[in-house]
């Protein structure tokens, strides 16, 4: 099978995932013993038949069930997603906001994890049992053990109130304004519009939440890169490269850690996932104005279409990560899309 | 009892040592706090850890170390039931797609894909946003965003256990099905389940404490280390209030992760070099 018709086919499945999902958040919705009408009307206006009939009306709510799932669907492929109740807002354009923070700091905590994560679990592979491979070890599992929210706050005791190192919570100082949206991404909007000073206030607010919510993650791929790497010295073609003489760093880089990335980077597409999570309760303690700090606050005033719509959206980004996982894994490896 | 590497490994035996204490902690909360967890002292409000109060106490008086002690009264019990809730469930579905296989099994696996691209948090804020915070919807959250990987494992395993002579054997001499899948394919599939599980208790700790944090768990009079976390966002200064109570997950999960390892590694010897 060639490297096309392995694309094409995984892009199949996608469709079919989406639908899935959607299902689900439906179904979801629909199990709720919660009343829609009374969640979205108030008492007063639920207390008029007349209005009750026109809001079942208007949501398809007094069609068979089937048929409502159809007009759900119809209404999310036209990015409608319901008001939410608490902004008052269409939730599409809710998130249209804030996921752009969300992926920002997710994707600095990215780079954080590989940066920190590969190299460290390199390492400790090659020197195993010695002390960097048992600080290696140890921390890796010391940053999967540790409540990310409580580090979060540690972080902001320490840095902040007690070092003046980081700045306050949020995204900016608020005595600057945001530059124009282009991509979103406030760091790179920033150097677009070139405004370098509200680059680096930015990119200052950005580091400590990104260290916090990249804690597990390193360790995760700390974990996962060096049991890689023992498996792979273990190998005859390692053998052999020294056997040929080659130098020691060239074997461990070229022949070694190459091959050892391999599983690794389904690990770090799976993670990517976790750092959503984790980003929805790192944003709680950063003030950092994301999907997190959204879902947070649709969760706790039971803002239903706020929440769905949230879910929706962090399904399909992992949905969607997965799939370029697997096509970047059928890249590297050969074996995959033969098998 | 114990396997013998792991009792030569000091830091899988010292691990142990305080995953023991903090179960007995747990039992004997009341014997040994200095103080009620709801008991309010006024006067002493946010002082900081001294004599009376050695840990400190927070916004409305509360003796802090008697607050964590009683904490792990929740996190143990919540955290053991979340896994084994999700263990229950995952065994079935996942025992039903195994023994059945075909169109039962591919529908069941394609479910399980599904439920796997919600993320635990926000799945738990969905079902708490649709039936409310509580100690019980935490639980039934964690249940419901972990029980694939547990079903999609036992079905691995079912699959495994069914292609062996011995249960070829079993359906030669003439045992019926159910007979074959209890007897025979079950027992095989039980123990590494159990195995596994126990590894995921401290992690389910973690993720029932961060739900309790977002103020998803149990009302927050309730000595809980996660909400008790929450409560001392608002008073950075008065670093105790949060400090403690994370110390006492972080010590519980990394205690509960390292005799896991330390298990793992000693019960599975191909895997101990890694």
């Amino acid at each position: 099978m060639n490297l096309a018709v392995y694309i094409g086919r995984r892009l199949l499945l996608l469709p079919g995932m989406l639908v899935g999902i959607t299902l689900l958040t439906f179904v979801i919705s629909h199990a709720v013993p919660a009343d829609p009408v009374a969640a979205n009307l108030g008492d007063q206006a639920a207390a008029n038949p007349e209005t009750v009939a026109a809001f079942r009306h208007r949501w398809g709510l007094d069609r068979p069930v089937p048929q409502q799932y159809l007009i759900y669907v119809w209404r999310l492929v036209h990015g409608d997603m319901g008001m939410s109740i608490s902004t008052h807002q269409p939730v599409a354009t809710d998130l249209g906001q804030d996921l752009p923070a969300t992926v920002e700091l997710a994707f600095a905590a990215m780079l954080i994890s590989v940066a920190v994560g590969i190299p460290l679990g390199i390492v400790a592979g090659v020197r195993r049992d010695t002390a960097v491979d048992q600080i290696a070890r140890s921390s890796s599992l010391i940053g999967v053990s540790m409540p990310v929210f409580w580090l979060g706050l540690v972080a902001l005791l320490v840095f902040y109130a007690w070092l003046g190192w980081a700045p306050s919570a949020g995204q900016l100082s608020p005595r600057l304004s945001r530059p124009p949206v282009v991509t979103g991404f406030v760091v790179v909007d920033a150097l677009l519009a070139g405004e370098s000073d509200v680059a680096r206030d930015a990119l200052s607010h950005l580091v400590l939440p990104a260290l916090v919510l990249s804690s597990y993650s390193i360790g995760v791929i700390t974990r996962m890169m060096r049991g890689s790497m023992l498996d792979v010295l273990g190998e005859d073609y390692v053998r052999t490269a020294r056997a040929k003489g080659l130098p020691g760093l060239r074997v461990t880089l070229r022949h070694a850690a190459r091959n050892a990335l391999l599983p690794v980077i389904t690990i770090v597409g799976l993670s990517f996932g976790g750092l959503l999570s984790g980003a929805v309760i790192t944003e709680t303690v950063f003030a950092w104005p994301g999907l997190g700090s959204y879902a947070f606050r649709s969760a706790t005033s039971l803002d239903f279409p706020a929440i769905m719509g949230v879910g929706i959206v962090v399904a399909s980004v992992y949905v969607f990560a997965n799939l370029l996982v697997d096509i970047a894994y059928a890249v590297a490896d050969p074996r995959i899309r033969m098998g | 009892m114990l396997p013998r590497p792991f009792v030569r490994s000091p830091l899988a035996v010292a691990a142990l040592v305080v995953v023991v204490a903090w179960f007995a902690v747990a039992v004997a909360a009341p014997l040994i706090a200095p103080a009620p967890p709801l008991a309010q002292d006024i006067a002493q409000r946010l002082a900081p850890p001294g004599p009376q109060h050695w840990l400190g106490t927070d916004p409305l008086g509360r003796d802090i170390l008697s607050r964590v002690l009683y904490g792990a009264r929740i996190s143990i019990p919540v955290g053991m039931a979340a896994v084994a809730l999700a263990v229950l469930l995952g065994t079935l579905v996942g025992g039903i797609a195994g023994g059945t296989g075909g169109a039962v099994d591919e529908a069941i696996m394609r479910a399980t894909d599904l439920m796997l691209a919600f993320p635990t948090v926000i799945l738990a804020m969905i079902i708490s946003a649709a039936l409310g915070a509580g100690v019980w919807n935490a639980v039934l959250a964690i249940m419901v965003a972990w029980w694939p990987s547990y079903a999609r494992f036992a079905r691995g395993l079912v699959l495994a256990a069914r292609g062996r002579e011995y249960v070829e054997a079993a359906r030669a001499v003439g045992a019926s099905t159910l007979r074959v899948f209890g007897r025979h394919i079950l027992v095989n599939v039980v123990s590494p389940i159990v195995i596994l599980s126990t590894l995921d208790v401290g992690h389910a700790i973690l993720t029932f404490a961060s739900l309790s944090f977002l103020g998803l768990g149990p009302p927050p009079q309730i000595p809980e280390w996660g909400s008790m976390i929450a409560s001392g966002r608002d008073y950075l200064v008065q670093w105790w209030i949060s400090t403690f109570p994370g110390l006492a997950i972080l010590t519980l999960v990394l205690a509960l992760n390292l005799v896991g390892d330390s298990l793992r590694d000693a019960l599975d010897p191909r895997l101990r070099r890694l």
